[in-house]
């Protein structure tokens, strides 16, 4: 797998950019999809973008404690004001893609050369 | 023993974490390794989640003793009937209002035990659950290793070794699978990209210019004097705006402010001499990494390019880098914040474009040289690594009493002396000195709020003794290699290889001119 940077993944994704944390310039190498805590919790890494349905502040306090880059919500879904003012506060980036889960992730899988597709 | 305790409060969905947060930054202040650090955020996020869930109530305390991290997590809560049943992995008994948030999965218990070194879970029905585990851990190796951003594109390499020889550092590798570098010794600097004809290394990231979207454009000083003897740094600033960027800025007010800075504190020091001004990334990597003892001479300012990237952070700014140690500064997550990065290559072009065909001042006119001496006589300034790594070496053994003040650059000439440019470092540097118009703006250095931390470098192990042996076998094996250091192997001395060969990193077959087992004993 190849690193992008954030940019060039909302480029690839064609995503909205709702928070932009400390950068675009950051950049990831993994790509986790899916909709359970415990899940998010372990495969989480400071190189992972996360992909899921689960818009909650729960959720981006998970990314801030394991040092989560970026999140990307799906299905143009736009997420709360909440939620978007907890990713501002913790410099988390925010995206939202135009389509689901599945689309994404295999848009992400041809950006970052291969995928790891995970349970959603 | 240190202790820590949080309450924890049930169905407050939102809250979960917010002890596990606490716990993080005891552990990150104990410079516990990441690797621990990990496991016992896992656990303790988990069980944190199952009193939310379940409980009325809880508490979670921690015990930080010199090796290990011990937590307890108790509620007044249901408590769990069937205890087996619970540590079965897709088990659960969450609520739907928890499930919704994607809680709930059956995951927590098994997650714990799996991640820490001792577990055990007691509970009573009616009255709550207590968990317990603990999770070993040891100091962070040696400090940080830091993500480098030299790229490397194995298919264009031609297997030249000219990269292998090049680092100052001896970071390189050539493996059969392309150039291959040790990021624990790379230093960031472009000594490599600078041999490689093949384009093999290169910068990582987007090279192409950046989208005009009204934001700040950012560029080194040497980007503006890279096209002749007729264009004046102020044309090309103009070339800029013709290309659409309304807001450029160069760093040398911030470069201004840090020389000011430095010296004032200079002057003011009764430490050891000198003090380091922190100027070039790439050479603040170096000191991390092979002068640690010397880090606390540097001066605790951010580098211009962190000042700018500070002061800037409030608007969209997109910054030109020269360099892989600049690239990693403005994308690192300890340091003030990312921005966009653009590679000048293709900037260059652009800028060439706007500027061949304009109406060309005569030379004359042009060159009208303004006495600009920046540098006052107690500075020393050291261009290029090979003289760097000298001065520092001089300044580590306290050879240097005579000098207050170092200013180091790891490229020839400066950030002027960047392969990434295409006029030469004497006559590009002479070109600025020539036309710079002395004094300008200033801007105020901006202190460091984070101490600069020592890199993992060249030490071998973090175990005094470990290290001592493995220095021995090394020595061993380098002094029966033929000691031509012809680089055939891949490694750029028969000292390096010896040393990959002792920690694993190769195999002593790699060496075509090997001595015979027999040999070796």
């Amino acid at each position: 797998m190849v690193a992008k940077s954030l940019s060039e993944v909302a480029e690839a994704l064609g995503a909205r950019v709702v928070t932009r944390g400390s950068g675009l310039a950051v950049e990831i190498d993994r790509v986790y999809a899916g909709d359970r805590i415990s899940d998010l919790l372990e495969r989480s890494s400071p190189r992972t973008l996360v992909v899921t349905n689960l818009a909650s502040r729960p959720l981006l306090r998970l990314a801030d404690l394991m040092d989560v880059p970026a999140i990307c919500f799906v299905d143009g879904k736009e997420p709360e004001a909440e939620v978007i003012a907890a990713a501002q506060a913790r410099g988390t980036v925010l995206l939202v893609s135009p389509v689901g889960v599945s689309e994404t992730c295999g848009r992400l899988s041809r950006l970052l050369g291969e995928g790891e597709g995970g349970r959603s | 023993m240190t202790v820590a305790e949080w309450p924890l409060v049930g169905g407050v969905y939102d809250d979960v974490g917010r002890a596990t947060r606490a716990l993080k930054e005891h552990l990150k202040r104990l410079g516990v390794d990441v690797g621990a650090i990990r496991r016992a955020l896992i656990a303790a996020y988990e069980a944190e989640a199952n009193v939310v869930i379940h409980a009325r109530r809880g508490t979670m305390r921690c015990y930080f003793g010199p090796g290990q991290l011990d937590v307890e997590v108790e509620d007044e809560g249901p408590g769990i009937p069937d205890i087996d049943l619970a540590l079965r992995e897709g088990f659960s008994t969450a609520p739907l209002a928890a499930r919704e948030l994607g809680f709930g999965a059956g995951m927590g218990l098994p997650s714990i035990r799996r991640n820490s070194d001792r577990f055990s879970l007691q509970s009573t029905v009616g009255r709550g659950t207590r968990v317990a585990f603990s999770v070993r851990y040891r100091p962070q190796e040696g400090g940080v290793v830091v993500g480098h951003s030299v790229a490397v594109e194995a298919a264009r390499c031609q297997r030249c070794r000219r990269c292998v020889r090049a680092c100052p550092v001896q970071a390189v590798r050539l493996r059969d699978s392309g150039p291959s570098i040790l990021e624990h010794l790379c230093i960031d600097c472009a000594a490599c990209l600078a041999v490689c004809p093949t384009g093999a290394l290169g910068l990582r990231g987007r090279s192409d210019a950046p989208a005009v979207d009204g934001g700040t454009l950012v560029v080194p000083d040497a980007l503006l004097v890279q096209f002749g003897a007729a264009v004046r740094p102020a044309d090309a600033l103009a070339a800029l705006e013709r290309l659409g960027h309304r807001d450029v800025r160069t760093l040398e007010p911030w470069e201004r402010g840090l020389r000011a800075a430095a010296a004032e504190r200079a002057r003011a020091n009764s430490g050891p001499r000198p003090v380091i001004a922190p100027f070039c990334p790439a050479v603040l990597n170096l000191v991390a990494s092979r002068f640690p003892g010397l880090l606390a001479q540097v001066a605790p300012f951010l580098t211009p390019l962190e000042a700018a990237r500070r002061a800037l952070q409030t608007r969209p700014a997109a910054f030109v880098t020269l360099c892989p140690a600049q690239r990693s500064s403005l994308t690192s997550t300890t340091g003030p914040g990312a921005a966009e990065l653009v590679a000048p290559t293709s900037l260059l072009r652009e800028m060439l474009g706007v500027l061949v065909g304009r109406p060309r001042p005569t030379v004359d006119e042009a060159a009208s040289p303004v006495a600009a001496p920046t540098t006052a006589p107690a500075v020393l300034v050291a261009t290029g690594l090979r003289h760097v790594l000298r001065v520092l070496d001089e300044a580590e053994n306290g050879a240097l009493g005579d000098v207050l003040l170092l200013e180091l650059w790891a490229c020839d000439g400066g950030c002027f002396g960047s392969p990434l440019l295409r006029e030469d470092p004497a006559i590009a540097g002479h070109r600025a000195r020539t036309w710079s118009v002395g004094d300008g703006p200033v801007a105020p250095a901006e202190p460091l709020a984070v101490e600069r931390q020592v890199r993992r470098g060249v030490r071998l192990d973090p175990d005094l003794s470990r290290a001592v042996q493995l220095l021995g076998e090394i020595d061993r094996l380098a002094r029966a290699l033929p000691g031509r250091d012809c680089a055939d192997c891949g490694a750029p001395t028969c000292q390096a290889l010896a040393e990959d060969v002792v920690l694993g990193r190769a195999m002593l077959a790699a060496c075509p001119h090997r001595p015979v087992e027999e040999e070796l004993r």
